[in-house]
This record gives C-alpha cells, sequence and structure tokens, in this order.
C-alpha cells in the first residue's frame, strides 16, 4: 500500500490547480464575491448546458458549426496540399508561384473579412472562404517544405530500383513529407477555430457564435461562457484526432511511437 | 599456383551459368567544374566476374560505378553493357551503396520487394531469408542494426536477379566483425546467382578477399590491374593472401610517398 499511495498522489498533483481554482470560483460566486454578470458559477454554466442540449438548440448549433469548420478546412486542405505537391515537385511551377504564394501569405486572412463581407455577403460563403484561406497557407507551405526536404538519396535510390515517377511519389516522397505534412494540418486546425470563432461572431443566425453573441445581448454570461468552452473542447478534440493520425501513420519513426496526447 | 588457378576457373564457370553481363567502358571523361574526375577510362569486366576498385578517396573509383550504375552521364567515352550502350538506369542493374538507404515508413520486407510488381512477397521472404534475416521481416528499419540494415539492401538488391551489381563502399561503415561476415555472404550470394559484380571500397584486404580482379584507380585512371588467382573461400592469414594485398598496398603507398 506504501508504494501505491505516493504513485496515486503523484497522479494527482496536476489537477489540484484546476481543481482547486473551479471550488474557489464556485465558491466566489456563492458567497457573491463575483457579480453574476462578470462571470457565471459553474453550476450556472453547466445547468445552461444542460437545458440546451435538452431542448435541442445546442446540438443545432454545434453541427453549424462544425459543418462551417470542417467545410472550410477541407476546401483550404485540399487547395493547400494540391499546390503543395505541385510546387514541391517541379521547380517550374516552384519559380511560376511560389513567390506571389509568399506575398499572398503576409496577408493575414481576417483582414480580409470586410471585403469578404461585400464579396458573399454574410452567408456561409463567405464564412467557408475565410477558413478555406486561413487553413490553405500552413498547409501548402509544410507540405511544400516537407517535400523539398525528402532525402535526396532516398530519392535516387528509388530511381535506381526502377521506381516509376508515380511510385516514387507515393512510395517515397509522399511519405517521407508526411510528418511535415501533419505539422501544418495541425496548425491549421487551429487557425481553423481561430478563424471559425471570428467569423461568426461578427456575423451569423445560427452556429456556437451566433448563440454566444446572442445570449450576450440578454447578459446570459452562463451561455456565453459555455460557448467559449466549448471552442475550446472542439479544438481539443481536433488536435487528439491529428495525433492520432500522426502516431497511425507515423508509427515507423521513433519519434511518434510514444507520443502522447 | 597453375593448379590454383584451374582450379579456381572451373569453379567460376560453374558459378557463372551465364547470368553476368560483360561490361566495357572506353574513353570515360567526367569532370566536375574545374577537377577532372575520370581520364580517358578503360574498363573490360568478363561476364560473371568480381572486380574490385581500390583507391585513395577522391581518386574517381565511386564516380566510375555511378557512371556504370546509369545514375551520371560521362562527359566523353561510352560504357556498353552486352554490347548496348548504357544511356540512363538499367533495369537488369542493381546498387548498393554506403548508406543503407532504406526507406524509415516500410517494413523490412516491404523494403525489399520495393518495386517489385505483381506477388511480391515470397520474393522478398525468401530474399530476406538467402541473407538471414527472414524472422526481421515485420520490423521497422530504424531498430536494426547497421549489418542488418546493410543486408536488407542486399536482399532489396538481389531480390530482382540483377546480372549487374554496384556494390559503392557498402561495408565502410560497419565493424571489423561484421564487414568479414557480410563479405562471406556477399560472396556466397555472387557464387550462387552468378551475376557480375564490381566493387568500390578503400579496404584492400576486402579487395583481396572477394575479387578476381581487383584494379587500382589513380587521378581518374587506372593505375594497376591485378588478377587474384587464389581458390575461394580465402584465408586472410594465407601466405599469398598477404602477398598479393602487401602488392596492392605497396602500389598505393607509393605513390601517396612519391606525391608527399
Amino acid at each position: 500500500m506504501k508504494t501505491v499511495t505516493p504513485a496515486f498522489l503523484h497522479r494527482l498533483v496536476p489537477w489540484l490547480l484546476p481543481v482547486g481554482l473551479l471550488l474557489g470560483w464556485q465558491a466566489g460566486t456563492s458567497f457573491g464575491w463575483i457579480a453574476s454578470r462578470v462571470l457565471p458559477a459553474p453550476l450556472d454554466i453547466g445547468r445552461a448546458l444542460i437545458q440546451l442540449s435538452a431542448s435541442g438548440e445546442l446540438w443545432a448549433h454545434l453541427k453549424v458549426s462544425c459543418a462551417r469548420a470542417f467545410g472550410g478546412f477541407a476546401v483550404g486542405a485540399f487547395a493547400g496540399l494540391l499546390l503543395g505537391f505541385w510546387t514541391g515537385t517541379s521547380r517550374l511551377t516552384e519559380r511560376l508561384l511560389d513567390t506571389s504564394v509568399q506575398m499572398v501569405r503576409n496577408v493575414p486572412h481576417l483582414a480580409l473579412t470586410p471585403l469578404v463581407i461585400v464579396w458573399f455577403g454574410i452567408g456561409e460563403e463567405a464564412k467557408l472562404f475565410l477558413i478555406a484561406l486561413g487553413v490553405m497557407f500552413p498547409v501548402y507551405l509544410n507540405t511544400f517544405h516537407g517535400i523539398r526536404s525528402v532525402d535526396r538519396q532516398l530519392i535516387e535510390m528509388g530511381r535506381a530500383y526502377g521506381l516509376s515517377r508515380w511510385g516514387l511519389f507515393r512510395e517515397v516522397i509522399l511519405p517521407g513529407a508526411l510528418p511535415s505534412i501533419l505539422v501544418g494540418v495541425r496548425f491549421a486546425l487551429g487557425v481553423m477555430w481561430l478563424t471559425l470563432i471570428v467569423a461568426e461572431t461578427i456575423a451569423a443566425s445560427s452556429g456556437i457564435g451566433y448563440m454566444a453573441m446572442n445570449a450576450r445581448e440578454f447578459f446570459q454570461t452562463d451561455v456565453v461562457v459555455l460557448a467559449i468552452l466549448l471552442y475550446a473542447l472542439l479544438g481539443k478534440l481536433a488536435d487528439v484526432a491529428a495525433k492520432g493520425l500522426e502516431r497511425h501513420w507515423l508509427g515507423w519513426n521513433p519519434n511518434f511511437q510514444r507520443a502522447g496526447a | 599456383m597453375q593448379i590454383a588457378e584451374l582450379e579456381y576457373d572451373l569453379v567460376s564457370r560453374a558459378a557463372g551459368a551465364g547470368h553476368g553481363v560483360a561490361v566495357s567502358a572506353r574513353g570515360l571523361e567526367k569532370a566536375y567544374g574545374a577537377q577532372q574526375v575520370l581520364r580517358a577510362l578503360d574498363l573490360d569486366i568478363a561476364p560473371g566476374e568480381f572486380v574490385a576498385i581500390v583507391g585513395r578517396s577522391g581518386c574517381g573509383k565511386s564516380t566510375l560505378l555511378r557512371h556504370v550504375a546509369g545514375l551520371e552521364r560521362a562527359d566523353a567515352g561510352t560504357i556498353r553493357v552486352d554490347d548496348a550502350e548504357r544511356r540512363g538506369l538499367g533495369a537488369d542493374t542493381r546498387v548498393m551503396f554506403q548508406e543503407a538507404r532504406l526507406l524509415p515508413w516500410k517494413t523490412v520486407l516491404e523494403n525489399v520487394g520495393l518495386g517489385l510488381p505483381g506477388d511480391w512477397r515470397p520474393l522478398a521472404r525468401a530474399a530476406l531469408a538467402d541473407v538471414g534475416l527472414a524472422e526481421r521481416a515485420d520490423d521497422w528499419p530504424a531498430v536494426l542494426s547497421g549489418g542488418q540494415k546493410q543486408r536488407v539492401a542486399l536482399a532489396r538488391a538481389l531480390v530482382h536477379s540483377p546480372r549487374l551489381l554496384l556494390l559503392d563502399e557498402p561495408l565502410g561503415a560497419l565493424d571489423a566483425l561484421t564487414r568479414i561476415e557480410m563479405q562471406g555472404l556477399i560472396e556466397r550470394l555472387w557464387r550462387q546467382q552468378g551475376f557480375t559484380a564490381l566493387l568500390v571500397t578503400h579496404d584492400v584486404a576486402e579487395a583481396v578477399t572477394l575479387a578476381d580482379r581487383v584494379i587500382l584507380i589513380e587521378n581518374g585512371a587506372i593505375a594497376l590491374d591485378l588478377r587474384i588467382p587464389l581458390p575461394r573461400p580465402r584465408e586472410r592469414g594465407d601466405g599469398a593472401f598477404a602477398e598479393l594485398e602487401g602488392e596492392v598496398l605497396h602500389r598505393v603507398l607509393a605513390r601517396e610517398a612519391r606525391e608527399s
């Protein structure tokens, strides 16, 4: 027993601070030290969660937000991958396109929001476009860099062992670039949630951002905080999923074999 | 000496079985910038012959091998493989590099089967068994030792039944004991399969152990072409062996002494 208890305590230590803060927060709001307009009590947030999910409102907003996020991500990541493969494998396309892409990349995509609203209005297209644009560049850059940093010796070996151009790409270049591509994907997922939040907060008639802005008008701070927590949770889930992909696809790489989530 | 040579010839012919190709290079020239690496080099290799090229670093021995492989293009001169001029990579030729160059994202078995069409697994398994690594088929290359990696690279080269095997200092990075083991393995598989072999090495003892002929390259040209008429497998401690090794070493060092 003596050997078990310290190990158990040891695992408990990282949770002491968050649990303590949560208890302090609850106590602060219950005893009226913190106004509920400033920060709602954790229990109220829990109540809001139960209420909104029971009425189905929460799931509807969640579904809309996720569809936007992953729709935009799919379009942007696909474009970034394609562009990266293209410039990564051909010197001519690199010369033709890379400078332009690097210039455009330096424009913060969120700065385009007013222009995008003029182009597309405040409908779904505007949000999809902004997310896709934000996602495309990190995926492009890391794909390009990944392909360019594939070991030249392995490529020479592949050629010497009779691989066709497609075979060389599939067996050597793509797997060699994959670690870098996945770094780009993880970075892009962060950009995706950030852009979604901005887009939904500025103009939307559904989604988690809309739910939060709507709640703000009625001073329902519990719903606002719930929306923030939901964004955090979604971001964490996406990151865990990306890490899972890394462990699945990069199992050969000793650096990824024991990477915890 | 006469008897030994006769014996050796018989063994050599029995092994050859007409599988290997003849290689001939004529007037090979190559320069990288101002650096002339190959100078009007002529070389003939008989089908099934094992030729070792020795020389100091930077003498052009690896460059010569890369030309025979079709990995480099000569400035002048031709290379013919079985009377066909070599332009680019040949399907009948396989190269073993100084590094194993295994794909880290493929298992050992998948590495051996790289580029094989159709039902390649049985072939790859057999090749892996030939180099004594059948039980490591499903491991990642990252967990193998240097010697094991080179054995996998050898299996990957031989699974294609090449008619010409080019070895670019493949044992240079291995420890002495592993190197001797690998030499035995290469010799055994060469005698079984009868391909033509061209080995580039900086280790004179290795060249004398394995080769029918040892060629010394100096400043991009052949400075010595010595037949090794010893019966196989060769004993390193043997008097005739030491004499031949000494002869080659003497030539390499004499040159060095003249230059300094």
